[in-house]
């Protein structure tokens, strides 16, 4: 009995410094949200409570393309699982197997991530130019006439969305590289040299030992891959995309609302939205690696 | 010196023998993508040596134009290295003691969830796990009101504690990862022996969990070390903006110098890059202790 | 053990959530601190100022100079002030006016975007501070657009209009000594330029960049339906519903129909743009006057600028202008010292309107009482044509309501992408803003 009330005191002593992180900053901005949330306010003046309006508005009105902006997430992230993980994930098991200058592969497929997202984002606007790189290859190689393609125009004729995706997806490959490559070499080598004496080929034992040895890491690279697509900002909003443009997300329509727009409630609610997906998709990924246990 | 280099040899965990069709062609591959990952470096340094006129027309993606002596290397000159400096130190302070403060509350907490059972420790972690899914834009103003009515407005603690609770669930998810490594047995020989639960914490907990801190102060770092809207919201002294506020008085409402922005943005990238190059062993080290469990 | 744990999450939420209950405090006790009569300037005080004026900003060697000569006339005043970039500088003051966190003095664009905090009563009223500066400023021209119901909250700094830059190398090229003065000599040069393979107008409209159509679409309008038909407009207080406003937007997509604008325009950056005009790839570019300075620092660019010619005579004339004040200061009021705040700003609004003219950034909203032969040329043209204006109507992105100039500007895209047609475009808006 005594042990029991020590360990409840020793358990509340262990998690108070992070509840108060978690509730002081991190929920009671969350529970803001969703009451404001409720309200037509722009932040200053009356609050007008309006029940769910804002949340039936940004699904039915064109003013708040806020289901264009989470068909905009749920792509990223879908492309971010399918293409950006896998490239990933091939990175980490080339290095994994032992080549030749592995370390400095290594060090400098992980550079991306530490350049300020300005510097990345200045480049691509440079590529992406009329003029520039990729028109110049894509011209070089016949896939395109005389006219440019406009690909930071936000209308119909540009492909804004494409261009903020393709630099998105590849600023993170050496992040997730990291990660998995990790999960790759603390594979037991006896475990791979068994497969291997048993006749497995090198893809084999990659499939059969160490992929599934890496579920853990793969959990983890896939909830941060779907999570960080749903809040996407900065790399949209640098090159252009951060009003309520056609490469809109969640993240910038927030913004676009809450301190362009002024309407606060709003804002919140696309807060309130995303939170509840994020959620929703991290529950369902840790299911989804759980089932095969 | 030679003793460290033995505690990892990556080589060990490898395959030795792989046909060498497959070698050429990884490394062919390889050396393809990491061309495409190291060219934003030499971008960004030539950037910083070009004015608008090249940037935007004239030498987009090359070196610029003319001998090196013709180069835009007034860009440096013009540059304020000291307030960068300063910024560099706000941030770094900053940085480091929300890091600091996430990574020991996380550990703590991650070892009452992950070694002394009680009922919901399950729904608790879980709870936790909410932190990751909050986007900041929408916490800005709660935050400042929080922070207005403890006084930390235009004070670092104004970001120092919003940063360290924002990467609280990741340091949580990860930490969680190696408390689970850690035999039990070593915890129950430590109660037998008449330590306590905080003494088990500290005495054996804690220096075992050391190869979690590179991994932890990582993932942490990325998210404070660029955060720009708390940083120019919550403080306006100068003498206390981070990086990326700092660096955004170099962009003008109607015309900007990119040239000088570049170099400003060279002359604080750099050293975060060789920081990185020399701790990368360590970290890349930790990363595979701490790998199996996520 | 569970309800330990309960109590403590409470206990945490309690605590967190007590932290912002008194949120309301700061206005209610310090706003009632208006004097009745004269403003003590010689007591000892503290005043804080935000700004968007970064350290190479344009604009940061003016206010340099002003606050130098304020401290050195108010040795008791501790003024300190920073300048936050104008992108982040908007979601800060708002998530600080929502905090009740606000420097004294702070910097504010005029119209909607002061407004709003006027109507919530967290501006300090001016129009006390500025009965000793009448005969400094032309009130109903340059306040205009700080005044609401009938009070004046803001002080106007420099101000800025859309001009029409032309590169007079290129033109003479055409055999055009002078620009255009006509609209429909304006439509001939244009061909002119076209058969000689010159791209006429630079305009950039990627993504972010539709600011740069309205700098031609908002003129073009002006000079073809009349100042005040789209002042009324923008002011809320006519329809978009405009047969005549319709008939100007057919216009300018007539311009890029034909081929005047540079076709990957509607994919470059206004840096793009603006560097393609000094490098002589287009004849004309229009945009705002603030690009005066830049242009005359250029060596071998020979520029000259002018407004729009007018398109239809019978409803608009030279004159009439898109621009006018927007930058303008204003007095927080929670501040402690508001009254000295208010008196304070209104000197240093007068010094950054004389500072900013004098390095060339922008028009000075207050009273010219100084040498100014030293300015570079196109300023000093365009502060003539700004003299010889008769209405200025101001940039449609800052007149309307945030939300109003957000649909405007997505619609002017459409625009210039060819998506809608001035009758679409009218009936679009109509429709979309009330």
């Amino acid at each position: 009995m005594k042990r029991k009330t020590t360990d409840t005191i020793s358990i509340i002593v262990f998690l108070l410094p992070a509840l108060i992180l978690f509730f002081g900053i991190l929920v009671l901005p969350m529970v803001l949200s969703g009451y404001y949330s409720l309200f037509e306010w722009n932040g200053v003046g009356d609050m007008k409570f309006i029940n769910f309006g804002n949340f039936k508005e940004m699904f039915t009105s064109d003013l708040v393309p806020m289901k264009a902006g989470l068909l905009h997430a749920l792509l990223l992230a879908g492309l971010s699982v399918g293409i950006q993980l896998p490239l990933s994930l091939g990175l980490a098991l080339m290095l994994g197997r032992g080549i030749k200058g592995e370390r400095f592969f290594l060090s400098i497929n992980f550079l991306p991530v530490l350049i300020s997202t300005v510097v990345i984002g200045k480049l691509w606007s440079a590529i992406y130019t009329p003029k520039g790189m990729l028109n110049n290859l894509l011209r070089s190689l016949g896939i395109i006439g005389e006219k440019n393609i406009l690909w930071t125009n936000d209308g119909k004729n540009g492909k804004l969305l494409l261009a903020c995706i393709i630099p998105m997806l590849w600023q993170y490959v050496g992040y997730h590289m990291l990660l998995m490559y990790a999960g790759v070499k603390s594979v037991a080598p006896e475990l791979r040299e068994a497969a291997k004496i048993d006749g497995a080929t090198t893809w084999q034992v990659d499939r059969h030992v160490v992929i599934p040895s890496m579920k853990q890491v793969l959990k983890v690279s896939v909830i941060f891959a779907v999570t960080g697509s749903l809040k996407a900002y900065d790399l949209i909003s640098i090159l252009g995309g951060n009003k309520n443009s056609s490469a809109a997300v969640p993240s910038t329509l927030l913004m676009n609302q809450m301190f362009d727009a002024n309407r606060v409630g709003m804002g919140s609610a696309i807060a309130v939205i995303m939170i509840i997906l994020c959620f929703a998709f991290a529950v369902l990924i840790n299911f989804l690696f759980r089932e095969r246990d | 010196m030679a003793k460290k280099k033995d505690s990892f040899n990556p080589d060990q965990y490898a395959i030795q023998k792989s046909s060498p069709v497959f070698r050429v062609v990884s490394t062919v591959l390889l050396i393809i993508w990491s061309a495409l990952n190291l060219y934003p470096l030499f971008w960004m340094i030539t950037f910083s040596l070009k004015d608008n006129m090249q940037i935007t027309k004239t030498a987009m993606y090359g070196l610029p134009k003319g001998a090196p002596s013709e180069w835009i290397w007034k860009n440096y000159k013009d540059l304020q290295i000291k307030d960068i400096l300063m910024y560099f130190k706000n941030s770094a302070i900053v940085t480091f003691l929300a890091i600091l403060i996430s990574m020991i509350a996380a550990m703590m907490a991650s070892y009452a969830l992950m070694r002394i059972k009680w009922k919901f420790r399950g729904a608790i972690n879980k709870m936790f796990m909410l932190g990751i899914t909050i986007p900041v834009q929408a916490s800005l103003v709660p935050v400042f009101i929080i922070a207005k009515n403890l006084g930390w407005i235009d004070t670092r603690m104004a970001l120092i504690i919003p940063y360290a609770a924002f990467s609280l669930s990741m340091s949580i998810l990860i930490s969680n990862g190696f408390m689970t490594n850690i035999p039990m047995d070593l915890d129950e020989a430590a109660y037998i022996d008449g330590c306590s639960r905080y003494g088990v914490f500290f005495r054996i907990i804690v220096p075992l969990m050391l190869p979690a801190v590179s991994t932890i102060a990582i993932y942490s770092f990325l998210q404070c070390w660029n955060e720009l809207m708390f940083a120019s919201t919550f403080i306006s002294t100068k003498e206390l903006r981070t990086l990326p506020s700092g660096l955004r008085q170099l962009t003008g409402t109607y015309t900007t110098n990119f040239g000088l922005v570049g170099a400003a943005i060279t002359v604080a990238t750099i050293p975060t890059i060789i920081i990185y190059i020399l701790l990368s062993r360590k970290i890349q080290e930790s990363f595979i202790a701490g790998a199996v469990k996520g | 053990m569970k309800k330990i744990l309960a109590t403590l999450l409470v206990v945490a939420m309690v605590l967190s959530l007590a932290a912002c209950g008194d949120k309301n405090n700061t206005t209610n006790n310090s706003s009632n601190n208006t004097p009745a009569g004269a403003v003590d300037m010689t007591k000892s005080c503290s005043l804080t100022m935000w700004c968007i004026a970064v350290e190479t900003d344009s604009n940061r060697a003016s206010y340099e100079h002003a606050i130098a000569d304020m401290k050195a006339k108010y040795p008791n005043i501790d003024f300190k002030w920073e300048a936050t970039q104008n992108d982040d500088y908007k979601p800060k003051i708002k998530a600080a006016f929502q905090a009740d966190a606000v420097s004294d003095i702070f910097f504010t664009w005029s119209c909607a975007f002061l407004g709003e905090f006027v109507k919530a009563g967290k501006v300090y009223c001016l129009d006390e501070a500025y009965k000793e500066f009448a005969d400094k400023i032309d009130m109903g021209r340059m306040c205009k657009n700080t005044t609401y119901d009938g009070k004046k909250y803001g002080v106007p700094l420099t101000m800025n209009i859309v001009a029409l830059f032309a590169n007079m190398d290129i033109l003479k090229s055409v055999g055009y000594d002078d620009v255009p003065a006509t609209y429909e000599d304006l439509l001939k040069c244009c061909e002119a330029l076209k058969a000689k393979n010159i791209i006429p107008f630079g305009c950039a409209a990627a993504a972010d960049q539709t600011w740069c159509v309205t700098e031609y679409v908002e003129p073009i309008i002006e000079k073809a339906c009349g100042a005040k038909v789209l002042d009324d407009i923008f002011a809320g207080n006519a329809s978009w519903d405009n047969a005549d406003v319709a008939k100007a937007v057919n216009i300018f997509q007539d311009m890029i129909n034909k081929g005047y604008f540079d076709p990957d325009g509607a994919g470059l950056n206004n840096d793009t743009v603006k560097n393609n005009f000094i490098a002589g790839d287009y004849a004309f570019y229009m945009n705002g006057s603030w690009n005066c300075a830049d242009f005359a620092k250029v060596d071998g660019l020979n520029v000259k600028v002018s407004e729009f010619p007018v398109i239809d005579a019978s409803k608009s004339k030279l004159g009439q202008l898109i621009g006018g004040p927007s930058d303008t200061l204003a007095v927080w009021n929670g501040s402690k010292n508001a009254a000295v705040a208010a008196k304070y700003t209104l000197e240093m609004g007068q010094l950054l309107s004389k500072y900013g003219y004098l390095d060339g950034c922008g028009l000075p909203a207050w009273k010219v009482d100084y040498d100014i032969s030293n300015i570079n040329p196109l300023t000093k043209k365009v502060a003539e044509i700004v003299n010889n204006s008769d209405y200025m109507v101001l940039f449609g992105d800052t007149a309307m309501k945030a939300e109003d100039a957000d649909k405007y500007l997505k619609e002017i895209a459409k625009v210039y992408g060819g998506e809608v047609n001035g009758t679409t475009f009218t009936s679009d808006l109509k429709n979309s803003i009330r």
